[in-house]
C-alpha cells in the first residue's frame, strides 16, 4: 500500500460541515425513520454492504484466529482448539514483546515527527509562488508511486556500508562509516527510509491547508509589524490545527501498518522489528520465524488495531475540543 | 487568493534552493536509474554514474514487462470508477441526508483504514475462491477499491456538505427527487473532489502488492506491473538491473499524472472545507 | 456541466454493469480446477493441469516452460504458475484449505516435511508417483515418518569459487586451502593485497541457513545443540570474518544473488555460492572464476547441504483419483529417466540418479569441481524431519547475532546460547 493515505481536509470538514447540514435541512435530529432516511439508506447501501464483506469479515476471522490455537495442520482442516485469552498472555510474555513495542513506538513518533515537520517546512517554502514552484511540488510526489520494493532496495544499498553512498558522503566530513543495517542501529536506518517516503502526503494535504488561510489575514498582522515566526506561531499553526490533526492521526494509523519498507532493508532483524512485521513474519512464517504462528500473529494484528482505535478516540475527543 | 509574487531576484533565489531540496528528495530516484543503466558485474560498486552504461536492461523490460502495464493501467481505472461508484452516493447520503447513526459510520470509516493489510488479504482469499474470483481483474479491481473507499467516502462527505443548502432546496421545491438532484447538481459541483479521488485510487490501485501477489497470481499475463516486476525474483538469483528498469517505466505515466493533476490535487481536498 | 454529468452517470452506470457481468461470467467458467464443484466423475472432465513453481524468472517462452508444457498427457494443456520460493508454502496452504491446490506442486526441499506433516501432501504411492532411483541422500528431505511425498527435480549445493586472478597476483595457491586455518591464511594474504576477501550471504532466513550449513557442519555441530562448543566455533569463524573486514559487512542482508552480484565487481577473492551460478561463472570474461569444495574445520572437504526443490502432489479434495492420475504422468515424465538429465540443465541443477548425473557430469567439464560434493551432500531436513523449521529458526537467529558481534567472541557465545535456550 506504499503511501500514507490522506483524509485530512475531508474529515476536518466533515465534523465541522456535518452540523451545518443538520440546522441547514431544519434542524432535524433523526428520531424518526422519516423517507429521507430511506433514500438515504438507498444511496448507503452499497457501501453498507461493501463494509460488512470486506472489512468486518476479515476482522472478524482475525479475531476469532486469536483465540483459537492454530498450525498450519489445524488451519487447513480446520479444528484448532479455542484457547480463550490463552494466546494473549502468550504474546505479552514473549521476552521480544516489549522491546518491539518500545522498537514500534520509537519508529512510529519520530517518524511523524519528522515527516510533519518537514512537510510543514517545504509546504511553507512552496507556499509563495516562484518560477518551477509548480513542477517542483509535483516532482516531490515521485517517490510516492515508486514500487516500493523498488525504494527500499535502493536505500539499502545507499546505506551499504563497505560502498553505499550515504557512507562516502558522510567520509566527506570526516564521520565514521556507519553500519547502518546492523541490530543496533537499523531502527535508525528504516526510520530514515520511512521518513522520506512519508514526506510528499505531508507536503501535499499541509499545502493545501496552507492555501486556505487568508492572505489578508497575513497582510493585516505584518502591518502591525509582526515578523515571519511570529505570523507562523500566530496565525499559521492555530489555523492549520484542524488538518494537522487529521494528518498526524492518518500518519500515525499508517505508520503503525508498515511493513515494506522495513522487511525488504532488513526482514525486521535486530532493532527494526515493529509490531507489524513481528506479526507479518509470524503469519507467514518468514525470517527468523520460519515456523508459522497464525494465532500469534492475529494476536499482534488485534493489537495493532485497538491501538490504532485509541488514537481514533483520541483524535475525536481532541476534535470535539476544537469544535467549542 | 495567491499572495502578489516578491521580486523576481528574490523568486528566483527560491527557485535555486527548491531544486536543491527537490534534487536531495529524488536522490535515491536518480540511484534507481543509475541502477538500471548498469550492468550486472558492476551493480554494487556503487558508482555514481554507471560503469559502462547499457540500454540491455530496458530492452528485456520493454519485451516482457508491456502487458503488465497495461493490466496495471485497466485496473486501475476500474479502481477509479468502481470506487466513485460506491463513495460519491454515501458522500451524498452522509453528508445532505438524515442517516440514523451517521457518526457511527463515519468513524467505521476511518475505523476500516486502520486494518492491517494482512488481516484482510487472509479473509479476501476465502471470500474470493468461494465466489471464483480469484485470479481475475475485475476481483483485483474489487480489492484495490477497499484501499480507496473510505478515504474516498470522507472527502465526498467533507465536500458535499459545503454545497449551498438554497440550490439543493430550490431543487427540491421543482419536485426534483433525491437521486435527480444528486445526479444533476451535487456530483457536478463534486468534480474537483471526484478528480482528486480518482486521482488517489488509481494511484493506490497501480501500487498495490500485497492484494496483487494474494489474490492474482495465477493471472498470467493479466497480472499488475507491481507482479509483474516479481518476475526478476527468482529462486536463487533476482535480476536488479531489469528490476530498476521496470520501476522507472512504470514510474513515467504515473509521474506525468502527478504533475499535471497538481492543483486538482490541492483545489479537491480544500473546496468544501469549513469555511468559517 | 448537463453533458459531464451525464456521461459520467453512463460511465459509472457501465462500469459497474461490466464489474458485475465479469463476476457473474467469471464464476461460471473461467479455470478448469471449477471440479471444486460436486466431484464429477472422469478424468477427462480435467483437462488442464496447475503447476505452480518457484521458478518467476522462467517465463513462458522459456525451456523450462516448454519442457512441462511437453510433459503432458495429449489433449491436457498446463497453466503454470510461478511465485518467490518462500511464498510458496503459505501459497499451498491457503489453496488446500479451500480446495484450490494445483495438481503439481514444486517446492524447496526444506519445507517438505513441514507441508507433508500438515497434511498438504499426497503420499507418492497414493498419486502413483515413481520414486525408485534417487540417490538415497538426496531424495532423504521427501519421505517423512517412513512416507515418501515426492522426487527431487534436481539438486544442486555450496562450494567456494574464487579469483583466480587475485589469488595468483597475491600468491595464494587455492589447492593449499584445505582447512579453516589456511583459508583464513588466503584472507588474510588478499586482503593485504588490496583486494577484498570472501562474500557470502548470511540474510535472516533459510537462505542464510542454507549458507552457513557447511560450516556448522564442518565444525562437526549439530543442529539439535546449537549451544555446542563446536556451533560456537562455527558462528566465531564467520563473526571474525566480519569483524576483521574480510568479509562485507552486507552479509548481514545480503542473499545468494546479491552476494553473487558482490563477487561479479571483481574485487573479491573468494565467494561462497552454488552450482547453479557455475555456467555464469565459467562465462565471465572480466575475470576468470573457479570453482573448489568448501574446506572442513580440521581438513578436508565440509559437508554441504542439499539444494533443490521436489516435485510433489497436493491433496485434492475432490476428484481426487483423477488429479493424481494426472499429476503421476507429469511428474514421471518431468524426472523420468529419458527427460531427467534435459529437465536438470534447463534448470541449472544437477539429476538425483547417480547414473544419470555421471553422463551429465561427462558431459560438460563445468560440473567437474563439483562431482564429489553432491555425492556427499547431505539433506537439511533428514535428522529432524518437521523440526527442522524451528531448528533452522533458531540458527539463523544465532547466525545474526554473531555477525552482529563481529568478531567479538562473547557475542557470538551469547548469541548462539541463547538461540540454543529457544
Amino acid at each position: 500500500m506504499g503511501s500514507v493515505a490522506p483524509g485530512a481536509m475531508a474529515v476536518s470538514a466533515g465534523t465541522g460541515a456535518r452540523t451545518r447540514g443538520d440546522t441547514a435541512s431544519g434542524a432535524r435530529r433523526p428520531r424518526r425513520f422519516g423517507p429521507s432516511s430511506w433514500a438515504a439508506l438507498g444511496f448507503l447501501a452499497p457501501l453498507l454492504a461493501y463494509l460488512l464483506v470486506l472489512y468486518v469479515y476479515p476482522l472478524v476471522v482475525n479475531v476469532s484466529m486469536s483465540l483459537h490455537r492454530f498450525t498450519r495442520a489445524t488451519f487447513v482442516t480446520g479444528d484448532a482448539p479455542f484457547v480463550g485469552f490463552d494466546i494473549y498472555r502468550e504474546v505479552f510474555a514473549m521476552p521480544q514483546f516489549w522491546p518491539t513495542v518500545r522498537q514500534t513506538a520509537v519508529f512510529v513518533v519520530v517518524s511523524l515527527v519528522f515527516q510533519y515537520g518537514i512537510g510543514l517546512a517545504l509546504a511553507v517554502f512552496f507556499r509563495r509562488n516562484f518560477p518551477l514552484s509548480g513542477v517542483l511540488r509535483g516532482l516531490f510526489l515521485v517517490p510516492w508511486l515508486l514500487p516500493i520494493i523498488v525504494s527500499a532496495t535502493t536505500w539499502q544499498w545507499m546505506m551499504d556500508p563497505d560502498s553505499g553512498i550515504l557512507n562516502r558522503f558522510l567520509g566527506l566530513f570526516g564521520v565514521d562509516p556507519v553500519w547502518w543495517l546492523n541490530a543496533h542501529n537499523s531502527l535508525m536506518s528504516v526510520t530514515i527510509a520511512n521518513i522520506w517516503l512519508g514526506i510528499p502526503f505531508n507536503l501535499v494535504i499541509l499545502y493545501s491547508g496552507l492555501q486556505n488561510i487568508p492572505t489578508d489575514l497575513y497582510e493585516a498582522a505584518s502591518i502591525d509589524g509582526a515578523g515571519p515566526w511570529r505570523l507562523f506561531r500566530s496565525i499559521t499553526m492555530p489555523l492549520l490545527r484542524p488538518v494537522s490533526a487529521i494528518t498526524l492521526l492518518l500518519g500515525f494509523v499508517y505508520t503503525l501498518k508498515v511493513v515494506d519498507i522495513i522487511w525488504i532493508m532488513t526482514m525486521g532483524t535486530g532493532s527494526s522489528q515493529t509490531l507489524a512485521t513481528w506479526a507479518y513474519s509470524m503469519a507467514f512464517g518468514k525470517g527468523a520465524s520460519a515456523v508459522i504462528r497464525y494465532s500469534e500473529a492475529s494476536v499482534v494484528g488485534t493489537i495493532l488495531l485497538v491501538i490504532a482505535l485509541v488514537m481514533g478516540f483520541v483524535y475525536i475527543a481532541v476534535q470535539r475540543r476544537q469544535e467549542r | 487568493m495567491r499572495p502578489t509574487s516578491s521580486a523576481p531576484r528574490r523568486a528566483w533565489w527560491k527557485t535555486a534552493i527548491g531544486l536543491l531540496l527537490t534534487a536531495l528528495m529524488l536522490f535515491p530516484v536518480y540511484w534507481m536509474v543509475n541502477v538500471s543503466l548498469t550492468p550486472r558485474a558492476a551493480i554494487r560498486d556503487g558508482g555514481l554514474v554507471p560503469r559502462n552504461p547499457t540500454l540491455d536492461h530496458y530492452a528485456v523490460v520493454l519485451q516482457h514487462q508491456l502487458p503488465y502495464l497495461g493490466t496495471s493501467v485497466i485496473i486501475g481505472l476500474g479502481t477509479v470508477l468502481l470506487t466513485l461508484a460506491i463513495a460519491a452516493p454515501s458522500g451524498y447520503a452522509l453528508s445532505r441526508l438524515v442517516v440514523p447513526g451517521r457518526r457511527v459510520l463515519s468513524f467505521a470509516l476511518i475505523v476500516a483504514q486502520m486494518v492491517p493489510a494482512i488481516v484482510m488479504s487472509l479473509g479476501f482469499y476465502q471470500i474470493y475462491s468461494r465466489l471464483d474470483i480469484l485470479d481475475t481483474v475485475p476481483g483485483l479491481i474489487l480489492a484495490d477499491s477497499t484501499i480507496a473507499v473510505p478515504f474516498a467516502v470522507m472527502l465526498f462527505t467533507a465536500f458535499m456538505a459545503g454545497i449551498p443548502n438554497e440550490l439543493l432546496q430550490a431543487a427540491q421545491i421543482d419536485g426534483a427527487s433525491r437521486w435527480r438532484t444528486f445526479r444533476s447538481i451535487v456530483m457536478p459541483m463534486s468534480r474537483n473532489s471526484a478528480v482528486t479521488v480518482g486521482l488517489f485510487a488509481f494511484l493506490w490501485a497501480w501500487s498495490d502488492f500485497l492484494f496483487a501477489s494474494t489474490l492474482n497470481r495465477g493471472g498470467g499475463r493479466w497480472r499488475p506491473i507491481t507482479m509483474g516486476i516479481y518476475d526478476y525474483i527468482g529462486s536463487q538469483n533476482q535480476e536488479w538491473g531489469p528490476m530498476m528498469a521496470t520501476a522507472v517505466l512504470a514510474s513515467v505515466p504515473t509521474a506525468i499524472l502527478l504533475v499535471v493533476a497538481q492543483r486538482y490535487i490541492a483545489a479537491g481536498v480544500t473546496a468544501g472545507a469549513v469555511k468559517d | 456541466m448537463r453533458n459531464s454529468t451525464t456521461a459520467r452517470r453512463c460511465l459509472a452506470a457501465t462500469a459497474a454493469t461490466i464489474t458485475i457481468g465479469a463476476l457473474a461470467a467469471c464464476s461460471g467458467g473461467g479455470n478448469e480446477p471449477a471440479s471444486t464443484s460436486a466431484g464429477t466423475d472422469t478424468a477427462a472432465a480435467l483437462t488442464t493441469i496447475t503447476v505452480w513453481d518457484p521458478y518467476p524468472q522462467y517465463d513462458d517462452t522459456s525451456v523450462w516452460a516448454g519442457y512441462v508444457k511437453a510433459c503432458a498427457p495429449s489433449g491436457i494443456t498446463v497453466e503454470r504458475t510461478s511465485s518467490a520460493t518462500s511464498d510458496l508454502l503459505n501459497s499451498l496452504t491457503t489453496a488446500v484449505k479451500e480446495g484450490n491446490a494445483p495438481d503439481v506442486v514444486i517446492l524447496d526441499n526444506p519445507a517438505v516435511p513441514e507441508a507433508a506433516s500438515s497434511g498438504l501432501l499426497a503420499p507418492a504411492d497414493e498419486v502413483g508417483m515413481d520414486t525408485t532411483g534417487f540417490d538415497a541422500n538426496l531424495a532423504g528431505p521427501g519421505t517423512v515418518d517412513g512416507v515418501s511425498y515426492g522426487v527431487p527435480i534436481g539438486a544442486n549445493t555450496l562450494g567456494l569459487y574464487y579469483n583466480k586472478d587475485i589469488l595468483d597476483a597475491a600468491g595464494v595457491d587455492p589447492a593449499s586451502i584445505t582447512s579453516w586455518s589456511t583459508l583464513n591464511d588466503a584472507l588474510a594474504k588478499v586482503t593485504a593485497a588490496g583486494h577484498s576477501g570472501i562474500t557470502f550471504a548470511g540474510i535472516s532466513g533459510e537462505e542464510g541457513v542454507f549458507q552457513f550449513q557447511p560450516w556448522f557442519w564442518g565444525a562437526k555441530a549439530d543442529l539439535s545443540d546449537l549451544g555446542s562448543a563446536n556451533a560456537i566455533a562455527a558462528g566465531q569463524l564467520v563473526s571474525d570474518w566480519i569483524g576483521k573486514g574480510y568479509a562485507p559487512k552486507s552479509a548481514l542482508t545480503d542473499n545468494q544473488s546479491a552476494s553473487w552480484d558482490l563477487f561479479l565487481t571483481g574485487d573479491y577473492a573468494f565467494a561462497e555460492n552454488g552450482s547453479w551460478f557455475a555456467k555464469a561463472a565459467s562465462e565471465l570474461t572480466d575475470f576468470t572464476a573457479v570453482a573448489m569444495a568448501l574446506p572442513g574445520k580440521d581438513g578436508g572437504a565440509a559437508p554441504v547441504p542439499t539444494g533443490g526443490e521436489f516435485v510433489l502432489a497436493p491433496l485434492q479434495k475432490n476428484d481426487a483419483a483423477a488429479h493424481y492420475a494426472n499429476a503421476a504422468t507429469l511428474v514421471n515424465c518431468l524426472v523420468g529417466k529419458d527427460n531427467q538429465v534435459k529437465t536438470a540443465d534447463a534448470l541449472g541443477y544437477f539429476a538425483a540418479n547417480a547414473d544419470q548425473r555421471a553422463t551429465q557430469i561427462a558431459s560438460d567439464p563445468i560440473w567437474k569441481p563439483w562431482a564429489s560434493a553432491i555425492e556427499a551432500a547431505r539433506g537439511r531436513t533428514t535428522d529432524l524431519g518437521a523440526g527442522y523449521t524451528a531448528a533452522s529458526a533458531a540458527l539463523s537467529t544465532a547466525l545474526q547475532g554473531a555477525l552482529n558481534a563481529a568478531g567479538d567472541s562473547a557475542g557470538v557465545e551469547s548469541a548462539f546460547k541463547a538461540a540454543a535456550g529457544s
